[in-house]
């Protein structure tokens, strides 16, 4: 039971969560979990720390909560597991105890982007599982983002992006160029039902071009902490405007209305977390400061996924090749 | 102790830590057994990465605790693990210390 605020945020986020009617499995501490007497508890010893390194934790601390919590998983004891705790180990855990999906060579972050205005999110993979990846890998991914994509929000034939730094086919890295001409095939996008929409560039990871973003997992971090990084200046920046002045405060207060929504909107608790796909089992990876209603979010999505059985989906379409 | 939850295992020799070696391994990488032989370097002959070699550790651990109660690979050894010959002598004395 891992998170910044754990076990208090998790414990809040499992009651909302309960209150929908999803059935919640507790993985942590006994102790610090000694009160809890509406969730059934399985018991775990150890807690990952945030910064500890991920696969040597995993291997070494079997009575962890992130341990036992893919155990669960394995075993058909929980339908899906959702960790706010150490992103790598959540990623090392979910791997090493469900196992990949046949076929897959690597599994993959994939994070939902919002896009303004639209019902469902543009999908980004890798999110940073894979800093170094073969072009092979980024068509795999694509065939994942477009079966979750599809599975998740019901967008019947996702356009493919591929991450470069330029409109033109002929734009990228040697990885982007390759990546590119595979992508281009009909089979892989016949078998997914995915349509390969070209390369798409950094500033529009928000826009409505394309529904799967790929590329490998290092472009994929840092072009997401990126966009976090604007966007938490941005509002640092607005905020400061609103409180500079008696008329900005005023005109604040006025446009506050409006402008409640769009927080709403851009608010990464309304996403419920990233998804590692490629591993036999739904796991998902939620943000160490998630909120109570960030984390709620994200059981129902991982129970929504169980129940449609996207694991299932990701398998036949893999099988397929 | 009940017969159905209590199996009995015959030790382990060197050709069976190998076969288990093979089958896992074949397993990993989605290959035949047949393709993969003693000599063969992890890396250079079989592709297979830093992550193929932690599952490997891990389904290796996880078949062997029953017949060797904890038996584990540590971390620290893994990088001395060059080839499929240096993981079976590896295992396989491992699990002579331990019987």
């Amino acid at each position: 039971m891992g998170g910044d605020d754990a076990p208090r945020s998790v414990l809040a986020g499992a009651r909302l969560a309960a209150e929908r009617g999803i059935p919640v499995l507790l993985v942590g501490q006994p102790e610090q979990l000694a009160d809890v007497r509406d969730f059934e508890v399985v018991p775990a010893s150890q807690v990952i720390a945030m910064g500890a390194e991920a696969a040597a934790s995993v291997r070494k601390m079997k009575d962890s909560s992130l341990v036992r919590a893919a155990e669960a998983v394995r075993d058909g004891r929980a339908s899906a597991m959702v960790s706010a705790g150490n992103t790598g180990a959540a990623m090392a855990a979910s791997l090493l105890k469900m196992g990949r999906i046949r076929g897959v060579a690597r599994p993959a972050i994939a994070t939902p982007i919002i896009v303004p205005g639209r019902a469902w999110p543009n999908v980004m993979l890798d999110a940073g599982a894979n800093t170094e990846c073969t072009a092979e890998w980024l068509v795999q991914f694509a065939q994942m983002g477009a079966v979750y994509c599809r599975d998740r929000w019901g967008v019947q034939e996702p356009r493919v992006g591929l991450l470069s730094n330029g409109e033109e086919a002929g734009k990228g890295s040697p990885l982007v160029k390759q990546a590119f001409e595979l992508l281009g095939d009909r089979d892989w996008q016949t078998r997914t039902g995915a349509v390969f929409a070209g390369n798409v560039e950094g500033r529009d990871l928000l826009e409505d071009l394309v529904d799967v973003i790929v590329t490998d997992g290092f472009t994929g971090n840092v072009a997401l902490k990126t966009a976090e990084g604007v966007a938490k200046q941005l509002i640092g920046a607005l905020m400061g405007a609103f409180e500079s002045s008696e008329e900005a405060r005023e005109g604040a207060r006025l446009l506050a209305p409006a402008l409640a929504p769009l927080y709403d909107e851009f608010s990464p608790d309304s996403v419920g977390g990233a998804i590692l796909l490629g591993v036999n089992g739904v796991s998902i990876i939620s943000h160490g400061a998630s909120s109570p209603k960030a984390l709620a979010n994200a059981v129902q999505v991982a129970h929504e996924l169980a129940e449609r059985d996207t694991v299932g989906s990701l398998r036949r379409v893999l099988r397929a090749q | 102790m009940p017969s159905e939850t209590h199996v009995e295992h015959s030790p382990l020799d060197r050709e069976g830590v190998l076969s288990l070696v093979r089958e896992c391994l074949a397993d990993i990488l989605e290959i035949s057994p047949d393709r993969i032989t003693e000599g063969q370097a992890f890396a250079d002959d079989l592709d297979a990465d830093s992550l193929a070699l932690i599952e490997l550790v891990e389904t290796l651990e996880e078949e062997l605790s029953e017949r060797a109660v904890g038996f584990s690979i540590d971390d620290e050894d893994l990088e001395d693990l060059k080839t499929v010959r240096d993981a079976v002598d590896y295992v396989h004395g491992r699990l002579s210390r331990s019987s």
